[in-house]
């Protein structure tokens, strides 16, 4: 059931990415050649950019392992937009109840975020258990949803009315993570990241309950006559994944934002999907891709600072990695998902 | 002025709605979830209102649309039919690079990632039809509409009849049914399913012109999710053309319904935005429900 790492497939796909920066670079810049210098040597220029490229990947690295589980467990997870934001806003609001609480205060927080995402990725897979509702489409609804209706609450009833951003109040300094390489964003929220890879590895490789769910996801028929609740493992991996969606969201209140801005998180879903794909869903390969990802992210980044492109140049070379990823004729072994 | 301002309205709205599931429709029925509707509605409503502001002219600004539509439908189909990668991977990349290249197309040509209003195109033409006003209740929702609101159920009238009156329509829907007949009677499925496609594109394209054109505008992600309502209303018209119809209908009347809400009622913007996905969620529940106790009994 372990699939190898395929690195023919995985260089390819990085060139294939590569390429479509620079041809999208030199058919949208007036200054091609200064724009491809921003966005390929401008995340690594100094420790504040290097600090910030490698902080984006704790939240890639969370919402990849989101949306790897439940693939793993034979469910589309398209849902991880509204269930980053949705994480990140209920997180937030848990720390404005529970600050007299202490040291457990910040994990209970984040844990709050990551039930109430949990819940409504669980949402889908009981629709889809209990009437065959496709999960693709339910996911993908009630994210956008949920987006708005955070939205609404960030904007209307939980407003702090003393900034000029769409924002709600601050957190408590107790629960903003340590800064590692100052004056970056970069938090102990990656080391967090990198620790729930750990987790995620184990529980999916060495766990019975990791096995059962990957042999659900591999065939519910065979599944189900080896006596596997079927029921079960259709909830279940929806429930892991919204919540680490959830816990992508809290991660980066936490260690980066501070407040739910408006629209903080919109594109981080997509993004984690994108790492997800690359990485096939094993979690140690999630690290590198999240590595890679980040890296193209922040040199779109830049590039938009610097020069005349715009940030979603991203979302061209986003697509060309999403229609070449699950090529069956690129790999050399056939997998279940494509 | 219309006697029924709601249902007039309603009749309007669903155009879009009615055109991208209609070429949903075909994809569909060759046995493929396409999730790409909303992308390719989004790339028809900014390349028609971009190209007929450069040409100055209606018509070749469509077409381009169509033609340009038609070819992110073609890199579409050849990635998942060719490259055999996962359809719901390449119809999210379809989404996402309409997404991003509208808003960088944008930014590029008019120096502006938000709302871009086209000052120089005329309104889109609305039609007499006499003969329709003679209809009795009906007549009065049927007439004073724009061209493309009639465009539309003349593409209906033309799908139902590609589909179950030729042999075209007959092949693609037994590639649904069971893909080994036709390889059986020499015929390539992936041929069929590719012509899907286009056709979707084709549709979707108009869908998108509908939004833009009508409304002398662009506005980023201006679909909000039209093409996941689409196939929402395949499902809820069974699959049929004249379902289809039916069922857009019930969309355009919600559609146009939360459009009243908000000038009747205080009820804050996103919320009244929240409501067509709700609305769409809640038929896909009841509709799989009604379909699994069908199946049950």
């Amino acid at each position: 059931m372990e699939r190898k790492i395929d690195l023919p497939l995985i260089l390819v796909i990085i060139l294939l990415a590569l390429l479509a920066v620079v041809i999208s670079v030199f058919l949208l810049s007036g200054d091609p050649l200064r724009t491809l210098h921003y966005f390929f040597l401008g995340p690594l220029k100094g420790r504040y950019y290097i600090g910030n490229f490698l902080n984006s990947m704790g939240v890639l690295i969370f919402g990849a392992l989101g949306f790897s589980i439940a693939m793993q467990g034979g469910s589309f997870n398209l849902g991880g937009e509204g269930q980053i934001y949705g994480g990140a806003f209920v997180a937030t609001i848990a720390t404005f109840g529970l600050a007299r609480l202490g040291v457990v205060a910040p994990p209970l927080a984040l844990l709050a975020g990551a039930l109430f995402s949990g819940l409504i990725a669980a949402l889908s897979g009981f629709l889809k258990l209990r009437w065959g509702t496709n999960e693709l489409i339910t996911t993908f609804l009630i994210s956008y949803a949920l987006i708005l209706v955070v939205n609404y609450l960030v904007g209307g009833p939980f407003l702090d009315p003393t900034t000029n951003l769409i924002a709600t109040r601050k957190i408590a300094p107790q629960f903003q993570l340590a800064k590692i390489l100052e004056p970056s964003n970069l938090s102990t929220g990656l080391i967090y990241a990198l620790l729930a890879v750990v987790v995620v590895s184990f529980y999916l490789n060495r766990s019975r309950s990791g096995f059962e769910l990957k042999m659900m996801g591999y065939n519910p028929q065979f599944a189900l006559y080896s006596g596997i609740r079927v029921g079960w493992y259709t909830l279940w991996p929806m429930f892991l994944s919204g919540a680490f969606y959830g816990l992508a969201g809290g991660i980066s209140i936490f260690g980066t934002y501070h407040a739910t801005v408006k629209e903080f998180s919109s594109g981080m879903g997509w993004n984690a999907l994108a790492v997800a794909l690359i990485a096939r869903y094993r979690p140690w390969a999630i690290v590198p891709a999240a590595l890679f990802f980040a890296y193209l992210e922040a040199g779109s980044r830049n590039a938009m600072l610097h020069s005349d492109v715009t940030f979603e140049i991203i979302s061209i070379v986003q697509a060309v990695i999403f229609f070449f990823i699950t090529s069956a004729l690129l790999k050399k072994r056939g997998g279940r998902h494509g | 002025m219309a006697k029924f301002p709601l249902l007039h309205s309603a009749v309007s709205i669903m155009t879009p709605l009615l055109l991208a599931a209609t070429g949903g429709l075909f994809t569909e029925l060759s046995g493929m979830l396409n999730i790409a509707l909303e992308g390719m509605m989004l790339w028809g409503a900014f390349s028609s209102i971009v190209f007929t502001h450069y040409t100055g002219s209606l018509f070749l600004g469509v077409l381009l649309a169509l033609l340009t539509t038609m070819l992110l439908a073609a890199i579409m189909g050849s990635a998942t039919l060719y490259l055999r990668s996962n359809i719901f991977i390449t119809g999210l990349a379809t989404n996402l690079l309409a997404s991003g290249l509208t808003v960088v197309l944008s930014y590029r040509m008019f120096g502006n990632k938000g709302v871009v209003v086209f000052k120089g195109i005329k309104e889109l033409p609305y039609l007499k039809i006499p003969p329709l006003q003679s209809i009795p209740i009906l007549g009065d929702l049927l007439i004073g509409h724009h061209l493309f609101v009639y465009l539309s159920w003349f593409l209906l009238l033309v799908a139902l009849f590609l589909l179950y009156h030729t042999p075209f329509g007959l092949r693609l829907r037994s590639i649904g049914d069971n893909e080994e007949v036709l390889l059986s009677l020499g015929h390539q499925p992936n041929l069929y399913r590719m012509v899907a496609f286009l056709i979707a594109g084709a549709f979707c394209a108009f869908g998108g012109a509908t939004l833009s054109l009508s409304l002398g505008a662009f506005v980023p992600n201006m679909t909000s999710g039209k093409g996941w309502i689409a196939l929402v209303v395949i499902f809820l018209g069974q699959r049929r053309p004249l379902g289809l119809l039916l069922a857009a209908f019930v969309f355009g009347l919600a559609d146009a319904f939360s459009n009243y809400a908000q000038g009747a009622f205080n009820i804050p913007a996103e919320f009244i935005l929240a409501i067509p996905y709700v609305f769409t969620l809640l038929v896909m529940i009841g509709l799989s429900a009604f379909n699994s106790r069908r199946r049950g009994s």
